[in-house]
C-alpha cells in the first residue's frame, strides 16, 4: 500500500516536526551542557508561547509579525526569571535535584495555565496568511508548513552564526565544555548562562507559535511530552553537540511520524511509546548518540 | 542524630496500636473522612516503597506510577467479576491463572500484582539502572510513557483509554493499612540489615563499594524490584477502591505526586515519606472545598509544585529527613562518574 | 608584583592550603614544588580569583585583589594556564586563542598577538581551523600557553605545563617559556617535577601538604635533602 504520494506527505510532516524538535532541543542542549540541567521547564515555554500568541493575535488584534517578535522577548524573559529565580541556587548541586525543581517548575507553569487560563483546549485558528493551501501533484501543504521550515532555518542558522562567530556565542560553547575553566578565561559564566536561558526560551516560546499554528489546537498540557521528547532528540543527536540537537530533532520528527504512518493502523497509537523505546534504546546502546562527544551515561 | 533501633516487640506494640486506630477510626469515623485515610494510607505504601529505590538506594527513579499501573490492571483482571466479564469484554483467564471459571481472591490477586510490577522492574531494571543519575530518571520516566501507551492501546485487555469500572470494591481501611504495616516492615528490615548498609554504601560512594566487594548490579536491582513490588500492591489498593481505573490516571503526574511526598516527608528515613504522604493529602482534601468552589482547578497541583521547589531549595531534607541520607542524591556530595 | 601574604584556603572544612606567603619579583620565573595534593593548584586559583581564600591577602602590582572577581584580574593582567592544559576540545585552535583576548576591550590589537602567537607557535598556525581535541599533547599545552599569551598578561600562571609530556617536547615548551619570560613577562609555574623547573626558576618555594616547607634559590635547594625526601627522587 505504499505510495510516492503518502511517502512524500508524511516525509514532510516528519521534516516539520522535526523543525519543531530541533528548535526545542537546540535551547535545551545549551543549557544542559553548561548546566548539566535537563530542564523541564522548556516545555512550559511551548505552553506560554503559544497563548501568549493566542491572546495578543486573537484577542488584541496585535498583528502578526509584532506578535511573533514580542513572543520571542516573553519567553526569553520568562526563562531569565525561571533562572535567576530558581536554577541559580541550585548551581553545583547534583543533576538529579535540578530536574526535580524543573519538574517543579513545569507542573507549576502547566497548572497555572489550567487555573488561571482554561482547563479546556482552545482552537487555534491558522492565521488567515499562514493558511493558504498549496494543492501538487505529489503534496498538499499550506504556507505554514512552508512558514515553520523557513523560520526554523532562519534560527537555526542565526543561532549557529551566534555560536561560531560571536565572541559570546564562542565563550557559551566553551562554558558549555568546561565551565571552570571558562571562569579561568575571565568569562564572566553567570552572564554566559542567563544568556543560554534567554536564547533557549524565546525560541521555545516561538515554538509554542508554531505548534499552535500547525495544529489548531492548545492546551495547559501541550508542553510536557513534546519537551521531554526534545530531549530525546538531544540523546539522539548527542548530548552535548549543537549541530548533534538540530540533526536529533530531524532525525526524531522523521521517526516519530514515519513510524505511526508506515506501522499497520493499530500501532498509531504507540507514537508516544516509539519516541521513548528510541530514547532507552539510545542510552543503552549508543550513549554518546549521533554527533555526540562521550559523556558518562553510565555509571 | 540518635539512631532509634526498634526491636521487634517494639514493631509489634506499632502494629497492635495500628490495628486499634484502624479499629476505632473506622467505627467512629464518617464515611468521608475513612475515604481520605484510605487514601493516606494507599499513597503511603506507594511513597514507602519510592523511598527504598530512591532515597536508600539513590536510585532517581521517576517510573513508580508504571509499577502501579501493572499492579492496578493485573489485580483488576484477576479480580473481576464473571458475571460482568463479557459485558465489559475483557478476556477470561487463561488456564495457568485458573481457567475461565476463575476469579481471584482479593489478597492473592494484590500480590499478584505486586509480582508482576517486580517482574516489569526487573526486566527494564537491569539494562536502566546502569545510567548516571539523571538519564536514569528520565529513562524510568520514558517506562511510565510506555507502560501507558501499552494500557491505552492493549485494548484486548485494558480496554484502551476507556479504561476498567465497575472493580469490586474490596479496599477498605483494615486491607489498606494492612499492607502499609506489611511494607513498612519488609522496608525496615531489608533497610536495617546488611543489605541495607550495602546499599547505602553504594549510594554514597559506588567505587568504594565495589572496592568492598558490593557488586551493584544486584543491590541496585533488588531495591528496584521490591520497590516496585509494593507499587504494584498499592496500585492494586488503588483500583479496589476507587472502582475505575483509566491510563491516564497512571501518568507522571502520578509519580509526580508521590516523589513530591517523598521529598517533603524527607528520604532516608522509615517515616518521612509516611509524613509527606499524609500531610499532602491532607492539604488536598482541606483544599479541594476550596477548589471547586471558585472552580480553580490545578490550584492543588500549582501548590504541590510550589512547595516541591521551596523544600528543594531552602531544606532538601524535607520534613524529617536526615542530612546525611539527602547529601548524596539530592545535595550531592561526593560525586562519580 | 605578586605578593602572597599568609595564604589560607579550604574546601569546605579541609583546609588545602595554610598560612602560605610567598612573593614574586616582576621579570623573574618563580617556581612552587610540591607532591600531589600540595595545594600548588589551589594556591594558583586563589590567585586567579576562582577560589575564595579563607584567610590572608593577595596583592597584585602593589594593590589588594584578596576580593576581586576573575574577571577582573585577567583585565588586569593575570592569566591562568590550567593543569591538564584545560583547552576547549571542541572548538578550534583559533577558537580557544581568540577566546584567551575575550577580557580584552573590542578592538584592542587582538589581531595581532593572534598573528605574534602563530609566530611563536607555528605549529597551532598549521592547524588554524582543527578542532582542539585532536591536536598531540605537545601541541594542546602549546595552545593553551598561547592562550594564556593572548590575554596579554603581565603575570602568568602556569599549572604543571610538563604534565604528561615527552622529555623532547619539555625541553621544547621550557624554552618557550624562557623566550616568554624574555618578553617581559612575569611567571609563577607550579610544578611536580623539580628538576625541570628549577632548570629555569630564579626562585623556588616547595609546599607539602598545604604548608610551605622550603623556599630558596634553585642552587641552594637541588641539594637539599629535604627536597629529595619530599620527591622521593623526583
Amino acid at each position: 500500500m505504499f505510495s510516492w504520494s503518502y511517502f512524500l506527505q508524511q516525509s514532510m510532516n516528519g521534516v516539520i516536526l522535526g523543525c519543531i524538535y530541533a528548535l526545542l532541543a537546540l535551547g535545551m542542549t545549551v543549557v544542559y551542557g553548561i548546566l548539566r540541567l535537563i530542564n523541564f521547564a522548556h516545555g512550559a515555554l511551548i505552553t506560554i508561547g503559544a497563548f501568549f500568541v493566542y491572546f495578543i493575535f486573537f484577542r488584541a488584534g496585535i498583528n502578526l509579525a509584532a506578535s511573533l517578535f514580542l513572543v520571542l522577548g516573553f519567553g526569553g524573559l520568562m526563562g531569565l526569571l525561571l533562572d535567576a529565580v530558581a536554577y541559580r541556587k541550585l548551581r553545583g548541586g547534583p543533576e538529579v535535584a535540578l530536574l526535580i525543581t524543573s519538574l517543579g517548575f513545569y507542573t507549576f507553569v502547566e497548572n497555572f495555565m489550567k487555573m488561571v487560563v482554561s482547563p479546556q483546549p482552545y482552537a487555534f485558528k491558522t492565521p488567515a496568511s499562514l493558511a493558504v493551501m498549496y494543492r501538487t501533484p505529489l503534496l498538499t501543504f499550506r504556507s505554514i508548513d512552508i512558514f515553520i521550515i523557513v523560520s526554523s532555518l532562519l534560527i537555526m542558522l542565526a543561532f549557529n552564526l551566534f555560536v561560531k562567530r560571536t565572541r559570546m556565542g564562542i565563550a557559551m560553547r566553551a562554558t558549555a565544555e568546561n565551565l571552570e575553566v571558562a571562569r579561568f578565561m575571565g568569562i564572566e559564566v553567570n552572564r554566559v548562562i542567563s544568556l543560554a536561558f534567554v536564547l533557549g526560551s524565546a525560541i521555545a516560546a516561538f515554538t509554542g507559535f508554531l505548534w499552535g499554528a500547525k495544529y489548531g489546537q492548545i492546551s495547559y498540557d501541550m508542553g510536557f511530552l513534546t519537551g521531554v521528547k526534545a530531549f530525546v532528540a538531544v540523546v539522539v543527536g548527542g548530548v552535548g553537540s549543537i549541530p548533534g540537537a538540530m540533526v536529533g530533532g530531524f532525525v526524531l520528527g522523521l521517526a516519530e511520524i514515519l513510524s505511526t504512518a508506515f506501522l499497520p493502523t493499530r500501532f498509531a497509537e504507540y507514537r508516544d511509546g516509539i519516541v521513548f523505546g528510541i530514547l532507552i534504546l539510545v542510552l543503552l546502546l549508543r550513549p554518546a548518540g549521533l554527533m555526540g562527544v562521550k559523556e558518562e551515561v553510565r555509571v | 542524630m540518635r539512631k532509634r533501633i526498634p526491636t521487634e516487640w517494639y514493631f509489634l506494640l506499632w502494629g497492635v496500636l495500628l490495628f486499634l486506630g484502624v479499629f476505632l477510626a473506622n467505627q467512629f469515623l464518617n464515611r468521608y473522612l475513612l475515604y481520605i485515610l484510605v487514601l493516606m494510607g494507599i499513597y503511603s505504601i506507594a511513597t514507602v516503597s519510592l523511598n527504598l529505590t530512591n532515597g536508600y538506594a539513590g536510585l532517581f527513579s521517576l517510573g513508580h506510577a508504571a509499577f502501579m499501573a501493572i499492579g492496578a490492571y493485573t489485580s483488576t483482571l484477576l479480580t473481576f467479576p464473571l458475571s460482568l466479564r463479557e459485558a465489559y469484554e475483557l478476556p477470561m483467564l487463561p488456564t495457568f491463572l485458573g481457567g475461565p471459571d476463575a476469579v481471584w481472591p482479593f489478597f492473592p490477586a494484590l500480590c499478584m500484582g505486586g509480582l508482576l510490577a517486580s517482574l516489569a522492574a526487573l526486566l527494564i531494571g537491569a539494562p536502566v539502572l546502569r545510567l548516571r543519575g539523571h538519564y536514569l530518571s528520565v529513562a524510568s520516566l520514558g517506562f511510565v510513557v510506555i507502560i501507558t501507551t501499552f494500557a491505552k492501546t492493549m485494548k484486548s485487555i485494558t480496554r484502551g483509554p476507556m479504561g476498567i469500572s465497575a472493580i469490586p470494591s474490596y479496599t477498605n481501611i483494615y486491607w489498606t493499612y494492612l499492607w502499609l504495616f506489611i511494607t513498612v516492615y519488609v522496608v525496615w528490615r531489608l533497610v536495617n540489615s546488611r543489605f541495607g548498609r550495602a546499599i547505602m554504601a553504594l549510594r554514597e560512594d559506588e567505587t568504594a563499594a565495589q572496592v568492598l566487594g558490593i557488586y551493584p548490579m544486584k543491590y541496585k536491582l533488588f531495591s528496584f524490584v521490591v520497590g516496585a513490588f509494593f507499587a504494584g500492591v498499592a496500585g492494586g489498593l488503588y483500583a479496589h477502591f476507587t472502582k475505575a481505573i483509566r491510563p491516564f490516571e497512571f501518568s507522571f503526574f502520578l509519580t509526580f505526586q508521590i516523589v513530591v511526598m517523598l521529598i517533603l516527608g524527607g528520604m532516608g528515613t522509615i517515616g518521612g515519606p509516611i509524613v509527606g504522604a499524609v500531610s499532602l493529602l491532607a492539604l488536598r482534601y482541606a483544599l479541594k472545598p476550596l477548589e471547586e468552589h471558585f472552580k480553580i482547578y490545578g490550584l492543588i497541583e500549582i501548590i504541590y509544585a510550589v512547595l516541591l521547589i521551596v523544600v528543594m531549595l531552602f531544606k532538601p531534607e524535607g520534613l524529617v529527613g536526615r542530612r546525611k541520607d539527602t547529601r548524596r542524591v539530592l545535595l550531592g556530595g561526593k560525586s562519580h562518574g | 608584583m605578586l605578593n602572597i601574604e599568609h595564604l589560607t584556603v579550604k574546601y569546605g572544612v579541609i583546609p588545602a592550603v595554610m598560612d602560605v606567603s610567598l612573593r614574586v619579583e616582576k621579570g623573574q620565573i618563580v617556581t612552587i614544588l610540591g607532591a600531589n595534593g600540595a595545594g600548588k593548584t589551589t594556591t594558583l586559583k586563589a590567585i586567579m580569583g576562582v577560589l575564595r581564600p579563607a584567610g590572608g591577602r593577595i596583592y597584585y602590582q602593589g594593590m589588594e585583589v584578596t576580593a576581586v572577581s576573575p574577571v577582573q584580574r585577567v583585565r588586569q593582567g593575570i592569566a591562568l594556564v590550567p593543569e591538564g592544559r584545560g583547552i576547549f576540545n571542541r572548538l578550534t585552535v583559533e577558537e580557544n586563542l581568540l577566546l584567551g583576548a575575550y577580557c580584552r576591550p573590542k578592538n584592542d590589537a587582538v589581531k595581532k598577538d593572534l598573528e605574534e602567537v602563530y609566530t611563536l607557535f607555528p605549529r597551532l598556525a598549521e592547524r588554524k581551523k582543527q578542532v582542539a581535541g585532536t591536536l598531540s599533547g605537545g601541541e594542546q599545552q602549546m595552545l593553551a600557553l598561547g592562550r594564556g599569551l593572548m590575554s596579554k598578561p603581565k603575570l602568568l600562571l602556569l599549572d604543571e605545563p610538563s604534565l604528561g609530556l615527552a622529555p623532547l617536547i619539555v625541553r621544547e615548551l621550557y624554552a618557550l617559556i624562557t623566550k616568554i619570560r624574555e618578553q617581559g613577562v612575569t611567571i609563577l609555574l607550579v610544578e611536580q617535577s623539580a628538576a625541570v623547573a628549577l632548570g629555569v626558576a630564579d626562585y623556588a618555594y616547595v609546599l607539602e601538604s598545604g604548608n610551605l616547607k622550603l623556599s630558596g634559590k634553585p642552587e641552594e635547594l637541588k641539594s637539599l635533602e629535604d627536597v629529595k625526601r619530599i620527591y622521593l627522587g623526583g
